[in-house]
């Protein structure tokens, strides 16, 4: 690989389409998908449920092949998951391994078996990044659904990646939590050099943490739309969202969202 | 022992004292012959000289020695062959068939074939037992490995783990608990398996033992060996507890 280590990668989604074989006939999901995500870039997807934003996540992550259309991580196309891409799952409680204490559970994220010593102050590190200190011996389930999502992080973080992939990262916690959680991963994704991808339903969250946002609409999956949030940074989780750019932007893509013809919900 | 654990145990300790007791007077009012049930009294006399006198330790070895081997190879091949045909379709339905068929069969049945094809020695008595135990610990293997969540095999996946690292440190763990549950019915399976294999076939163990007294008349030797297999097997179960505890001890918690 050509980029130096530590640095952020640079995605390219090349006319990527899927599409399922079912038993009622092949379903499209995605047709046609090209996205440039640029180095150090946070990019978010937004789209309606069953517009296909996890598939394509997951075709990103190198999860599930594309039916046509290619991946390119720096210069390598992607065919598996790629060491240096990190994915954060919906369901932390499925995600972290149950059997192992929280500390064991971000040990897995280490790429190379680091010494013994050296392995466990590493943990120690990330696990003191989001603010889990006192809690390296607990089990997963023995912490709330926001401190689980919060060990995910710090396994994710541990992998040392040059770009990390997120869907609905926060979806399945209290509204409280994920403000908390969005603003440890803009301030985590300061720190570390890293591409963020994040797929969200969730416009305010889309608005509030990218630099773009992408507009996915359903059946086929397609980009409709490519909008700039250019809101300035540091963000915050209060003040930014009282921004008036910060409304237009999201004023316009919920407009754009709930417009759909084949809204099933009017 | 905590007072709290004692008050829970207490009923059933004395009721087991009370029928004891009951059998005891019983016996010395002669509403039973004491040739057909002797006086807990008269076994507990037989079942302290064979315990200081240290005879009862090579039939319990022999029987422990086979019920360790036939079983130890059924859970390894259970749970070889159960991740196998769990994880790789092809396995499944190269064994799929074999299996369903040779598990359905009382295993007892295949005893005097076994002996006629195998002979009456140790490996005869391996097989049946290992037979016997095999196919909980396969079944259950099968169904943990299948019905994982593809989250967590994803989640080794994209942390750049290969097919081996994910069977041997996301699988195996992930399918314990249920593994486990196969392997205390497998227990219970093999245990009989091997007592049967012994008196149909003796050579050693307790079920020869068992199987020559009872020939003999020996009634009381019979009672007093009797509680012996009973105490091993107690013993076997409170082991097999106490190892599941460590090792499955996240799976009841982890479920929300």
């Amino acid at each position: 690989m050509s980029a130096p280590p530590n640095s952020a990668a640079r995605l390219r989604i090349d006319t990527v389409a899927k599409t399922f074989g079912g038993k009622a006939g092949p379903v499209e999901a995605l047709r046609s998908v090209t996205l440039d995500v640029a180095a150090g870039e946070f990019l978010a997807v937004v789209g309606p449920s069953g517009c296909g934003k996890s598939t394509l996540l997951q075709i990103v992550a190198g999860l599930m092949p594309a039916s046509s259309g290619r991946v390119v991580l720096d210069a390598t196309a992607v065919t598996a998951p790629p060491a240096d891409v990190v994915y954060l799952f919906q369901q932390y409680s499925k995600s972290l391994f149950p059997w192992l204490t929280v500390e064991a559970n971000v040990m897995f994220g280490l790429r190379q078996r680091a010494a013994n010593g050296d392995a466990r102050a590493r943990c120690r590190h990330y696990l003191d990044m989001v603010g889990l200190a006192g809690f390296a011996a607990h089990y997963p389930w023995q912490l709330s659904g926001g401190m689980q999502q919060r060990v995910a992080i710090a396994r994710a973080l541990a992998a040392e990646p040059r770009a990390l992939l997120m869907d609905e990262p926060f979806s399945s916690v209290d509204a409280l939590t994920r403000l908390d959680l969005q603003a440890l991963i803009l301030d985590l994704w300061t720190k570390n050099r890293l591409t963020v991808m994040l797929v969200t339903h969730d416009v305010d969250e889309a608005v509030f943490l990218a630099d773009r946002v992408a507009v996915l609409t359903p059946r086929p999956g397609v980009i409709s739309e490519i909008v700039e949030t250019g809101l300035p940074r540091p963000r915050d989780a209060v003040v930014t969202r009282e921004d008036p750019r910060f409304l237009k932007v999201r004023h316009h893509l919920l407009e754009k969202l709930l417009a759909r013809p084949d809204d099933v919900r009017r | 022992m905590s007072a709290a654990r004692f008050a829970s145990l207490a009923p059933g300790l004395a009721f087991i004292a009370l029928v004891l007791a009951f059998l005891e007077v019983a016996v010395d009012r002669n509403w039973v012959k004491a040739v057909l049930i002797p006086a807990p009294s008269d076994t507990a006399v037989v079942l302290w000289n064979i315990i200081w006198s240290g005879a009862f330790a090579d039939p319990v070895g022999d029987t422990l020695g086979l019920l360790f081997a036939g079983y130890g190879i059924a859970c390894v091949l259970g749970v070889v062959l159960g991740v196998l045909m769990g994880y790789f379709r092809g396995v499944y339905n190269l064994l799929e068939p074999l299996a369903e068929v040779l598990r359905t069969i009382p295993k007892p049945v295949l005893l005097p074939p076994l002996m006629l094809f195998l002979g009456l020695g140790f490996p005869m008595k391996i097989f049946i037992v290992a037979l016997a135990g095999v196919f909980p610990v396969l079944i259950n293997t099968m169904q943990a490995v299948r019905s994982i969540d593809p989250v967590l095999i994803d989640t080794a996946r994209t942390f750049g783990r290969g097919t081996g690292a994910i069977l041997w440190r996301v699988m195996l763990p992930a399918s314990a608990p249920l593994i486990l549950a196969g392997m205390r019915v497998s227990l219970g399976f093999a245990l009989v398996l091997v007592i049967l294999s012994e008196m149909l076939a003796g050579s050693g163990g307790l079920g020869q033992l068992l199987s020559d007294m009872q020939k003999t008349f020996l009634v009381r030797e019979t009672f007093a060996w009797l509680t012996i297999i009973a105490v091993v097997g107690f013993a076997l179960t409170a082991m097999f507890d106490w190892i599941e505890r460590r090792i499955a001890f996240w799976s009841r918690s982890a479920v929300e």
